[in-house]
């Protein structure tokens, strides 16, 4: 007995669209809400500690403070003036170069160590290259190898002291990042 | 003469039109992903005004909470109350400035502090000492030390510098 031909063949199939209307509705509610919420500018912080007010109302807990074995310590200082920067640490001051062109020789570290370039702009790169060069050599002799102390004065900008603090935290060799000097504090210094 | 009329249009059934949906579903797919990467539960942590324009810097450091100091050009405001005005501050007025100490600063910090450590003794939510300064991008330094001395000398040692964060 031969099979016979299924009815369905006939069957219409339809083509249903797929209802996307409770879709559409929560993207027009999702993209507005999410779009007031966002943050287009990305903000950062830079961590600086300072030490506990030693003077103020806290100095009822103050413990008394250890002895510590005599150590030696870098002390590595940034002095930014409206005509460089002075690199300076417990040992030394870094002088400048000799000014070639105006034959001036900076002697006694009457000069800046990184001066202002004629712009009067200051040059961050050559203070990141110098950092780098005393991080290198301080590395491992001294406690404090990854201390700063930043002093600025009175009218040099924000804006300048914060980027000296990039400066001195890392630089980019070779595509590699280096960390230099990442604990930064300030100090009133120079007023 | 008039026109023969069509024998293939007169045969075809009237065809629904209906929107093609699917070119906007992605652009609105791509949309959404895209605002939910940037989402940021945090809220807006700054307002930004003619007056106070951050410094930019290329630490990569995200933004925590913290007590909010702001110095602007014209005011400086604690959690976005007033506290005196910068002019009289940079003429260092012996009524306001004291020693290189904003004194209404140091009142209103030490009054945000005592508040805490109140928190402190009853609900044990630690009180971490964070201010954020959200200073103007050409503040003086003097002016900067005077507002870093106050806070350290009012209980509020851990200092968080807001900047903008630099986009290589």
């Amino acid at each position: 007995m031969a099979f016979r031909p299924s009815l369905r063949r006939h069957l219409k199939i339809e083509s249903t669209d797929l209802n996307l209307t409770p879709i559409m509705n929560l993207m027009v509610v999702m993209i507005p809400m999410l779009l007031s919420g966002s943050q287009f500018i990305k903000l950062g912080i830079i961590e600086l500690n300072l030490p506990p007010a030693a003077g103020a109302s806290a100095a009822g807990n103050q413990p008394t403070a250890l002895p510590k074995e005599e150590q030696r310590s870098l002390d590595l200082t940034i002095s930014i003036t409206e005509r460089g920067f002075y690199i300076s640490s417990a040992l030394t001051v870094l002088h400048g170069k000799d000014d070639v062109q105006t034959g001036i020789a900076r002697a006694g570290g009457a000069g800046p160590t990184i001066p202002v370039n004629a712009g009067g702009e200051y040059d961050f790169a050559e203070l990141s290259q110098k950092l780098l060069e005393v991080k290198q050599k301080a590395q491992g002799i001294f406690p404090d190898a990854d201390a700063i102390v930043l002093q600025a004065e009175k009218d040099i900008k924000y804006q300048t002291l914060v980027d000296t603090m990039d400066a001195a935290r890392v630089i980019e060799v070779d595509g590699k990042v280096i960390e230099l000097f990442p604990r930064v504090a300030l100090s009133a210094g120079v007023m | 003469m008039a026109f023969v009329p069509s024998k293939i249009k007169k045969h075809k059934s009237e065809m629904e039109v209906s929107l093609n949906l699917t070119s906007m579903m992605d652009m609105f797919t791509i949309i959404l992903v895209f605002l939910i990467k940037n989402y940021s539960t945090e809220g807006q942590l700054i307002t930004p005004s003619d007056y106070l324009h951050l410094p930019f810097s290329q630490i990569q450091k995200a933004p925590e909470k913290g007590l909010d100091v702001v110095v602007s050009k014209q005011i400086l405001m604690v959690n976005n109350e007033p506290v005196a005005p910068m002019a009289e501050v940079v003429k260092n007025n012996p009524a306001i400035v004291e020693q290189g100490v904003i004194k209404p600063l140091r009142e209103r910090l030490l009054h945000y502090s005592s508040q805490s450590k109140k928190m402190e003794v009853d609900y044990g939510i630690k009180f971490s000492g964070k201010v954020t300064i959200q200073g103007d991008k050409d503040l003086p330094y003097s002016e900067l030390v005077k507002v870093i001395r106050t806070c350290g000398l009012s209980d509020y040692p851990n200092l968080r510098l807001v900047v903008y964060r630099k986009t290589d």
